[in-house]
């Protein structure tokens, strides 16, 4: 049987990242929602702090923490109650990292993992999401195409995350030959590459303090030994997987948020001689929005617990985690609103931001992994 | 340089507190326990001492298994091993009990400087740094909000009414830390997996070279007869269908009169 008492360490990884919510990113979200970005040293105390690092194994300069998707969604969840755009800003960099620590050759190894265990946060990022309405991870419109010593990518990508900036970008496109997630293979790139082409900055309804960009690859020529894992690819299922999972613990951090603001209000919003917490509408709803909450969080602690043990139903897991949270965190998200009334609409309070912030669960994919 | 931390295990600021049944404690179950906040700068300013300087950091603790959490909170942190009193014997010490049993530890460790958080917020005693100097026979300064360490003294700022006091003490000597006197560190990830490979060394009633009537409930000068939680706030009073102006006049007369406030 699962446990769901959190290991010691757990437990403290979790208490530091929510430290690290109430005290750097929560009091800088309005702020950074308002000026569109992301403190540059926000980013570097949490990155000293491991959160992407922690896990790089010793010999390549990390500490060699056991990776666990479990761990991973803890603390994803308490940094994106502190603020989503922050917590996603602060672990963009591990889209590139852990994908090539699972699968990279050796040589991409001990070429591109020290670089992630310097002092200096290390702006690296993954191009996933494209912009077509039929998206389908499986089924990717950006093309390798195998030529000579190397592969020849073509295609659109959007929601980059840090994508104007990024140093490092995991470039996903699929393999000639028939769609399906076996088919769809990594590729490290550089900055400054010849063929990718930098778009513009995202205007998006949420999220609005994360950088999140366009990109067009047009005849990018990447060499062989780029592709990751090498020709043995890598298992893009479990990428996607992991990713869920992570999107999944983001959603009930934010959600979470939410539904904590909504609580605390509606205990002390006095109309018609009592709080409105007293009212059955109120107190229904607040009911519903604390188990929704706990609802996603447990059906992606499970996916999770599949990952790092490996259970082979984890992918499937994994999706529906994603899916329940995607729908979770807009509605969730809504009521917090619903209970301000129109204090909600108005900016000052937080809630309308995590109502645009939840709201991007079910419109982007792939944009965190832990 | 070594430095010594004293640190207590207390309930988190936002827990609710509620009076066990006997009276004589609180409940302690469904509590988060923490370290003292005031001991987060001592444990802070002990790291920032060693990775100035080089040496050793060891912290103390008096108390039952729970308080181990909050030890490898400091261990995370950076503090280099722990030393956890722990012995049904110790079990309630009053703050004197306490500092007999710290400073037997004090004794076997030799550190330069001790450093404790100003009061423990939990009983807010704020003694047995006190008691501890006294027993050790080393000066004492009472809450530092900045310290510098010059050869074998130390310069310490000490928030007082109003204002500063600037003091200066040879070493070894037991300080209290203060708010402002640095930012405590977040435990890093790394520094949390280390934690775990740290020595937390147990020290029993054996170790301390005390009698038994020395500590705990029976070495305690102090006895607690018991706790009383803070009386209910009365509900506030509303007035309703009366003349705006008479309203205004009654509440003037209930703010003069009985809540006797202008």
């Amino acid at each position: 049987m699962v446990s769901f008492m959190p290991s010691e360490d757990q437990k403290m990884i979790q208490d530091m990242a929510r430290d690290f919510a109430v005290n750097e990113l929560r009091p800088k979200a309005h702020d950074c929602d308002e000026k569109d970005t992301v403190p540059e040293a926000t980013l570097q105390a949490g990155w000293e702090l491991g959160m992407v690092n922690a896990v790089i194994p010793e010999k390549y300069g990390g500490a060699g923490m056991e990776r666990s998707a479990v761990t991973g969604a803890l603390m994803a969840e308490e940094l994106a109650w502190g603020d989503l755009s922050m917590a996603m800003a602060l672990l963009a960099p591990a889209l590139f990292a852990y994908p090539v620590m699972e699968f990279g050759t050796d040589p991409q190894k001990d070429k591109y993992l020290p670089k992630f265990c310097g002092g200096k946060y290390l702006k690296a990022t993954s191009a996933l999401v494209e912009p077509y309405f039929n998206f389908d991870l499986s089924s990717l419109k950006t093309k390798a195409e195998k030529k000579g010593n190397g592969y020849l990518i073509n295609g659109d990508k959007c929601l980059v995350p840090i994508g104007l900036n990024a140093e490092l970008y995991l470039v996903w496109a699929s393999l000639e030959g028939k769609p399906g997630y076996e088919n769809v293979a990594g590729f490290i790139v550089e900055k400054g590459a010849a063929g990718l082409k930098l778009g513009e900055r995202e205007k998006n309804m949420g999220i609005k303090a994360l950088e999140t960009a366009e990109l067009k690859l047009e005849n990018l020529q990447v060499p062989v030994e780029n592709r990751l894992g090498g020709e043995a690819g890598c298992d893009f299922k479990r990428v996607a997987a992991l990713s869920w999972v992570a999107q999944t613990a983001l959603a009930a951090g934010v959600a979470r948020s939410s539904f904590e603001y909504g609580r605390d209000y509606a205990k002390e919003r006095v109309a018609f001689g009592e709080p409105i917490a007293h009212r059955q509408a109120i107190a229904f709803m607040l009911a519903e929005m604390g188990w929704e909450v706990d609802a996603a969080r447990l059906l992606g602690w499970e996916a999770a617990w599949k990952l790092d043990v490996k259970k082979p139903d984890a992918f499937k897991d994994a999706y529906l985690a994603k899916l329940y949270a995607d729908q979770m965190a807009v509605w969730v998200t809504d009521c917090g609103l619903q209970i301000l009334g129109g204090h909600g609409y108005i900016r000052e309070h937080p809630v309308e931001m995590w109502l645009r912030n939840g709201r991007g669960f079910a419109a982007f994919e792939g944009m965190a992994i832990v | 340089m070594k430095v010594l931390v004293c640190m207590k295990q207390t309930p988190d600021t936002e827990a609710s507190i509620k009076i066990a049944a006997d009276g004589k404690g609180i409940e302690e179950q469904n509590i988060k326990w923490i370290m003292s906040p005031y001991d987060e700068y001592a444990v802070e300013e002990a790291i920032r001492i060693k990775e100035k300087q080089t040496g050793e950091t060891v912290v103390v603790t008096v108390g039952t298994d729970r308080v181990v959490e909050s030890m490898r909170t400091a261990l995370a942190m950076g503090i280099d091993r722990g030393v956890h009193c722990v012995d049904p014997a110790f079990l309630g010490s009053d703050a004197l009990a306490t500092a007999k049993i710290l400073a037997s530890v004090i004794k076997t460790e030799n550190p330069d400087v001790v450093l404790c958080g100003r009061q423990a917020i939990d009983l807010d005693q704020a003694q047995a740094p006190a008691y501890l100097a006294e027993i050790l026979g080393w000066p004492q300064v009472y809450s530092v909000a900045k310290l510098e360490l010059k050869g074998n003294a130390a310069v310490c700022n000490r928030r007082i009414e109003g204002g500063e006091e600037i003091v200066e003490t040879s070493l070894p000597c037991v300080m209290t830390c203060d708010k402002g006197l640095n930012e405590p560190r977040y435990a890093s990830l790394p520094g949390i997996m280390k934690a775990k490979k740290k020595e937390i060394k147990k020290w029993a009633l054996a170790q301390t070279g005390l009698a038994e009537t020395d500590v705990g409930t029976a070495g305690a000068k102090v006895k607690t007869l018991g706790y009383l939680p803070l009386p209910d706030r009365p509900p506030g009073k509303v007035f309703k269908e009366m003349e705006t102006a008479d309203m205004v006049k009654q509440v003037v007369k209930l703010l003069r009169e009985e809540a006797k406030v202008i």
